[in-house]
């Protein structure tokens, strides 16, 4: 073994180290968008980068474009609502047809992306294989 | 692809549905119109307990002599042509797309079930091409414009297969399958894929003039 691909080797090594222990510091992170309600899934869950997405859609500071509050019909502006789960207000009662909430959630995503023009909007770039 | 996807997932959807209900009314009002000028006898003739009586033959499998001669077209034909409507309507994919834009829903199958059935839909349009090609009976009397309704009819089975299962380039893939769904659509009135609609009037008819006039059946 050279000394170059010995390097080489060690800088890989260590890479592969820093990205194992920070991955481990940051299980906290969002990555999937998950909610409780739905029981049976009909579609693999979709990856959802919180922290990288909103980097990207530049909302960083602004929860409430997607964690929203509404009454009485009204967005209320200075309110937000992280640590609810979409299904807790956009109820599904027992028997109802899950696709009212999947239709939240899609108009959520993809209503946002078709009206920006950017990020997924076709079935399969969120529900992969 | 933004501009592209919301293009034919939204004027375009309008534009073939218009065409297709526009379309086969026209086709409808223009054909009754035509008949009372040219055959007024097929008003004279028409018979709603004969018509309904061949029509209920020839939509039940092996109902007529003609179904009971060729038992694998039969079945070929009839799975073919309820999946054809079946898949579409009931796909959980589309309906999701109709709660979303008009906030209505109904019942669908589940998507391995529509997986098997594009596939038996796929395969029936292949035996439908081998069938022209092979026999002499079917070769006389096919077209160009047989093979290119019989691709119109395939495309969005295929596309859509190809989508669901993500194989490479199935973004694009998606985009013409919505396209070519709604080429499917406009085409029912433009082309003799228009015996959707007038299946029940040219059958309705011969089961009339056979069974009133000629006192025969005609299955």
């Amino acid at each position: 073994m050279g000394k170059r691909t010995l390097i080489i080797y060690m800088v890989i090594t260590l890479l592969v180290c820093i990205f194992a222990v920070m991955s481990g510091y940051s299980q906290e992170d969002v990555t999937t968008v998950e909610d409780s309600a739905f029981e049976e899934k009909m579609r693999p869950t979709v990856q959802f980068l919180h922290d990288e997405h909103n980097e990207a859609a530049e909302i960083e500071e602004e929860c409430n474009v997607c964690h929203h509050v509404y009454e009485e019909g009204k967005k209320v502006e200075d309110e937000s609502s992280e640590e609810t789960e979409c299904s807790e207000c956009h109820t599904l009662n027992k028997g109802d047809n899950p696709l009212s909430l999947v239709k939240v959630y899609h108009l959520q995503c993809k209503g946002c992306h078709q009206k920006k023009k950017a990020g997924p909007i076709m079935c399969s770039e969120c529900h992969p294989r | 692809m933004h501009d592209i996807y919301n293009f034919v997932s939204g004027p375009l959807v309008w534009v073939s549905f218009i065409i297709f209900f526009g379309g086969s009314l026209y086709r409808l009002i223009s054909m009754a119109v035509l008949a009372k000028k040219k055959d007024v006898i097929v008003y004279e003739y028409m018979s709603l307990k004969y018509g309904l009586r061949s029509i209920l033959h020839w939509i039940t499998p092996f109902g007529t002599v003609k179904w009971r001669k060729n038992p694998i077209l039969t079945i070929v034909t009839f799975t073919f042509h309820i999946c054809l409507i079946f898949i579409p309507i009931f796909l959980s994919a589309h309906i999701i797309l109709w709660k979303e834009s008009w906030d209505i829903s109904w019942w669908y199958i589940s998507d391995t079930t529509a997986d098997v059935l594009a596939v038996v839909v796929i395969a029936s349009c292949v035996f439908f091409l081998i069938r022209r090609i092979v026999l002499p009976e079917v070769k006389y009397l096919t077209s160009v414009s047989d093979y290119i309704i019989l691709a119109i009819v395939a495309a969005p089975f295929i596309t859509g297969f190809w989508t669901y299962h993500q194989w490479p380039g199935f973004k694009i893939m998606g985009i013409i399958h919505i396209l070519s769904g709604e080429i499917m659509l406009a085409a029912i009135p433009c082309t003799r894929l228009i015996h959707m609609v007038f299946f029940p009037f040219t059958r309705g008819y011969m089961g009339s003039e056979f069974g009133a006039v000629r006192h025969a059946k005609d299955w």
